[in-house]
């Protein structure tokens, strides 16, 4: 007879708590969670929900706003962009207002005129519309138009 | 039969398809006026952020719900909402990344901390919960009880998700296809070719979620193998 009993016992034991053992696991996995979700959340959006001010909102709000850093949206006003070695200097419109944007760092790749820009930054003072920005990001619209690589060109740069 | 023959054809189809939309979006399509040729993630991120955040996203929050419900529940529903969110969570993830691709060149910034792109990152961070809240219980039936009011619960985040270009200011677009006002705002070509792209990818995800969905069924028979083999061992060695 083999010695099974030296190597098996096969007395009945009692289950592991494996409830128990899960139950703090889910906690554990919870805890996590919302530590990361907070963590997003105070990144993005516990400050403040919206990203930037249009400039409507910036001017109505011009007193509060003072010299405080903040996220400025506007249209970039056609013929008014100068390439400086700092950056680039341009007008902003957005409603009937317009502010004057100096930028520092280099502008994206699609940074051109008649396009909405966010520029992060700050106005010199609390009267003043000139800005002075750090960052300009190109927010581009939902719309997709083709362009006509093929149309002709005329001399001035318009499309046919 | 029909099934049979669907089922075959899903695979082939779906790379047909998806390949019909990489040459259309590679070469048929025209440059965009102001992105140029970046405009052809186009024809990627929105098909990859359509599955992940709605179609897989979606299917997992129905088949919890169906388990929850008495008359439904079955092991067939929990599979699936486990299959399809481990979908999700690789195509939400994809779609961080591709937005990232494409936000450097047109934002300028690989990142922006705004309400679009931070609730997309929680839930991914929701998908991963729900995958990590799976292997924290041992249990199969409280496991699938608890994972799917989690889905459900996450769920919510869906549509703050899809609605945070309207309600609040964004650094990301407003939506292209599913506008308020019911206009789309992609012309010719370029239209149909994201459509294409999103039918391609949400046939992608059934081919996938089928294909998961097998590998869930033979790991489970391969469990309950090894667990009749294990016994059958058990009592050989108690007879001797």
């Amino acid at each position: 007879m083999p010695d099974t009993e030296d190597t098996f016992d096969l007395t009945p034991v009692a289950a592991p708590p494996t409830k128990r053992r899960g139950r703090w696991r889910t906690i554990g996995v919870l805890v996590v969670l919302a530590l990361a979700v907070l963590a997003l959340l105070s990144q993005g959006l516990l400050h403040s929900l919206n990203y930037f001010e249009t400039i409507d909102q910036a001017m109505s709000s011009r007193a509060k706003l003072g010299t405080d850093t903040f996220r400025l949206e506007g249209v970039v006003r056609p013929h008014t962009i100068d390439r400086t070695s700092r950056g680039a200097s341009f007008w902003m419109t957005g409603g009937d207002k317009k502010v004057f944007v100096d930028a520092h760092g280099s502008p994206p790749q699609l940074f051109q005129a008649d396009i909405p820009v966010v520029v992060e930054g700050h106005f010199t003072s609390e009267t003043s519309d000139t800005f002075i920005a750090t960052q300009i990001l190109v927010k581009h619209t939902a719309s997709y138009i083709a362009a006509h690589p093929k149309r002709v060109k005329a001399p001035n740069g318009t499309v046919r | 039969m029909i099934k049979q023959l669907s089922q075959r054809l899903l695979g082939p189809v779906t790379l047909a398809l998806l390949a019909l939309t990489f040459w259309l979006g590679l070469w048929v399509t025209p440059p965009d006026r102001i992105q140029g040729n970046l405009v052809r993630l186009l024809y990627i991120h929105p098909a990859i952020a359509w599955v992940g955040l709605y179609v897989s996203f979606g299917t997992s929050v129905i088949a919890s719900c169906l388990y929850l419900w008495k008359r439904t529940r079955s092991t067939i529903m929990d599979r699936v909402a486990y299959c399809a969110m481990e979908v999700s969570a690789i195509f939400i993830t994809l779609t961080l990344i591709t937005g990232s691709i494409w936000g450097r060149p047109t934002w300028g910034v690989w990142w922006a901390w705004d309400a679009r792109l931070t609730s997309t990152a929680i839930l991914l961070v929701f998908a991963l919960g729900y995958l990590a809240l799976r292997r924290a219980n041992d249990d199969p039936e409280l496991r699938a009880r608890r994972s799917a009011v989690f889905a459900i619960i996450a769920a919510i985040n869906v549509p703050i998700d899809h609605f945070s270009v309207d309600w609040w200011h964004t650094l990301h677009q407003g939506a292209t296809v599913f506008t308020q006002n019911g206009n789309f705002l992609v012309h010719g070509s370029m239209l149909w070719t994201l459509f294409l792209s999103l039918f391609a990818f949400t046939l992608l995800f059934f081919w996938l979620l089928r294909a998961r969905y097998r590998l869930e069924v033979l790991r489970d028979q391969r469990y309950a193998a090894s667990l009749d083999e294990a016994l059958a061992q058990r009592r050989r060695e108690g007879v001797h």
